[in-house]
């Protein structure tokens, strides 16, 4: 009896110390987070309009409706005036009211065609091209990362210099980066890659990385490989570390390979270090911005300059902060898939 | 390691490293070249003279930025903001992580999604309702960066040292509770040395994503235009020399600035080696 209750004593007192220490924390995060974030949550609901001093109303889902809503329709055989039979014009067969449909694209299914009508396609597509870039840069960036990492953990001479060669990528400041690869990527031989491809005889050396819808992607993904490897690589290299070398002798005693060794040591400890990675580079590239502001420019939006588009060209406020919670519920997503996937929150 | 190895081995360093630096050799090389220089067709390695082709670099990108007293002020308030937002991020970030990852009390999961949450938004999202606070509690320039950075700073901190704390073996708590510590004060003397490789990772990351932010250093410095940090004193360069966008000297402003924290990295990486070596901890 008198144990058990020396023990809750203890546990009490270990909860008290928690919050203590979860106090600064908590302060900033209520000055500074909760306010915006509620204030986005409230906006969405309304049609307020940026930099005005219109009076705001209240318009339930609308902006969700208008940025979520989609039909798939059949296209009806019609004759034209040269008498050939052809498929109707989405247009006429899309609904325009109470919001207007607008064709995202068509497909052929069972012999029948239909077209794809969205209110907003332009926002479907920043959130299919969000995804790509998302995918694929991440999980480059996350084998570039951990091969880096497990280079510079190696001691060799020049572990220093490697190291800090390793981080310079990050240190150059976003914008201006972004502004150098584009520079490179110029469409005439001015650009380094243009220049190479020249000389190399692989292209004519007037190759539109940035206007070139199929080379678009492919190129952005590429530079946040380039620029955003250090961040993965730093991260892991601080899991590896502590690693106790002594469970590689172990495991070498035992028989395991190096490939073993990877499989079964080195991996299952990094998880913890390699989740967090995840979680965050996953987070920062769903909100890229940087990139297909300077890169791309509008031709192409990713789901955070659609949203900039929205708030500063359209002057939608409202309709930004719609987009803003659907970012963010496609983020926390993102984020529940990672650790119960991974199982990081299991151990309690 | 045998010679071949050896020799693969430093191959593939030199390829990991050619692949790294080439864009900031391209930028070195920008800012080495006058306006001309930068259009010539096809572009060249190093800059050379149009006429000759012999190797002929110029220094005035960089004269004319060392000149310009925005840049020099520029460098000056992002290192504040950039030491400070730091600072306060790895001090109430440890604080947090030794409570989540040491530390028994209820809502602890619940707690790493409501931090993880702060970050979730989309700049451009928060920046009005972040705009509001600012103006309410009076905050001048350098103050509402330091604060506003923590949304991005804070949430990064807290999760990566959480992953470090649970790391370690409880045994090390139990014995120091043995000793007589506080749990407080072994998180002081005992914890947070072992941590000292995440504590510089994370310091290093926060700091670099602080000085390079340029959304928000860009709406709270639009009145106070002396606080303006380095990425929006650049993108405000005119161009002295230059008549169009003054390239060369944006190049050589970002070498200059890439430079001081290239050396940073290089002294603090040393204490990115293992905290955790035998002796201290057994596993």
């Amino acid at each position: 009896m008198m144990k058990g209750s020396q023990k809750s004593e203890l546990a009490k007192r270990e909860q008290r110390l928690a919050y203590k220490m979860l106090l600064p924390t908590l302060v900033i995060l209520v000055v500074v987070a909760l306010y915006p974030l509620v204030n986005v949550f409230v906006t969405s609901f309304t049609d307020k309009t940026f930099a005005s001093s219109k009076k705001a109303e209240f318009v339930g889902f609308d902006n969700y409706k208008e940025l979520l809503s989609v039909k798939i329709m059949k296209l009806p055989k019609v004759e034209n005036e040269d008498g050939d039979m052809v498929y109707e014009n989405p247009l006429r067969i899309l609904p325009r009211k109470p919001m207007r449909y607008k064709e995202a694209f068509q497909f052929n299914f069972f012999g029948n065609r239909y077209v794809f009508g969205a209110t907003n396609p332009d926002f479907l597509s920043s959130i299919g091209n969000t995804l790509n870039f998302t995918i694929w840069s991440v999980l480059l960036e996350t084998i570039l990362g951990l091969v880096v990492a497990m280079i510079v953990n190696i001691k060799f001479r020049g572990q220093g210099t490697m190291r800090t060669i390793m981080l310079v990528p990050w240190a150059v400041i976003t914008v201006v980066s972004a502004r150098i690869w584009e520079f490179m990527l110029m469409p005439t031989r001015v650009g380094l890659f243009n220049m190479i491809g020249d000389w190399l005889g692989i292209s004519n050396g007037s190759v539109s990385f940035l206007t070139n819808r199929a080379l678009q992607l492919p190129t952005i993904i590429l530079v946040d490989v380039w620029k955003t490897t250090p961040y993965m690589a730093l991260l892991l290299l601080a899991g590896l570390q502590i690693i106790p070398g002594s469970l590689y002798e172990a495991a070498k005693i035992d028989g395991a390979n190096k490939f073993k060794q990877f499989i079964y040591v080195t991996l299952p400890l990094l998880k913890p270090a390699l989740v967090v990675a995840l979680i965050f580079r996953t987070l920062d590239a769903l909100r890229v911005f940087d990139l297909f502001q300077i890169l791309l420019n509008n031709q192409r939006y990713s789901m955070a300059t659609y949203n900039y588009f929205q708030l500063i060209q359209a002057k939608r406020m409202g309709m930004s902060s719609a987009i803003g919670v659907l970012i963010f519920i496609l983020i926390f997503v993102f984020a529940l898939i990672y650790m119960k996937g991974l199982g990081v929150d299991s151990d309690d | 390691m045998t010679k071949l190895k050896k020799i693969g081995f430093y191959l593939m360093i030199a390829l990991i490293s050619f692949y790294l630096l080439f864009p900031f050799y391209w930028a070195l090389n920008s800012s080495l070249k006058s306006e001309a220089q930068l259009q010539m067709t096809p572009t060249t390695l190093v800059p050379i003279d149009p006429q000759n082709g012999s190797f002929s670099p110029t220094f005035m990108n960089y004269a004319s930025v060392i000149k310009d007293k925005q840049f020099l002020n520029g460098i000056a308030n992002s290192t504040i903001v950039a030491v400070t937002t730091t600072t306060m991020a790895l001090i109430a970030g440890s604080f947090a992580a030794f409570a989540m990852g040491k530390l028994r009390f209820k809502g602890r999961k619940q707690m790493l999604y409501v931090i993880l949450a702060m970050t979730m938004f989309p700049q451009v999202t928060i920046l009005s309702g972040l705009y509001a606070i600012i103006t309410t509690l009076k905050l001048n320039a350098w103050f509402s960066m330091i604060l506003t950075y923590m949304i991005f700073t804070l949430p990064f901190t807290v999760w990566v040292l959480t992953s470090f704390f649970k790391e370690l073996p409880v045994e090390i708590m139990e014995s120091a509770n043995v000793d007589g510590c506080t749990p407080f004060q072994t998180f002081r003397l005992i914890l947070l040395p072992l941590t000292a490789p995440a504590l510089v990772t994370t310091g290093l990351l926060a700091f670099i994503a602080a000085w390079n932010e340029y959304l928000f250093a860009l709406t709270f410095t639009a009145i106070e235009k002396n606080a303006r940090t380095i990425p929006v004193a650049i993108s405000f360069f005119t161009g002295i020399i230059s008549r169009q966008e003054p390239f060369g000297e944006i190049m050589a402003a970002t070498i200059l600035v890439t430079v001081p924290i290239v050396v940073l990295v290089l002294v603090f990486q040393r204490k990115i080696i293992a905290g955790l070596t035998a002796g201290s901890v057994k596993g």
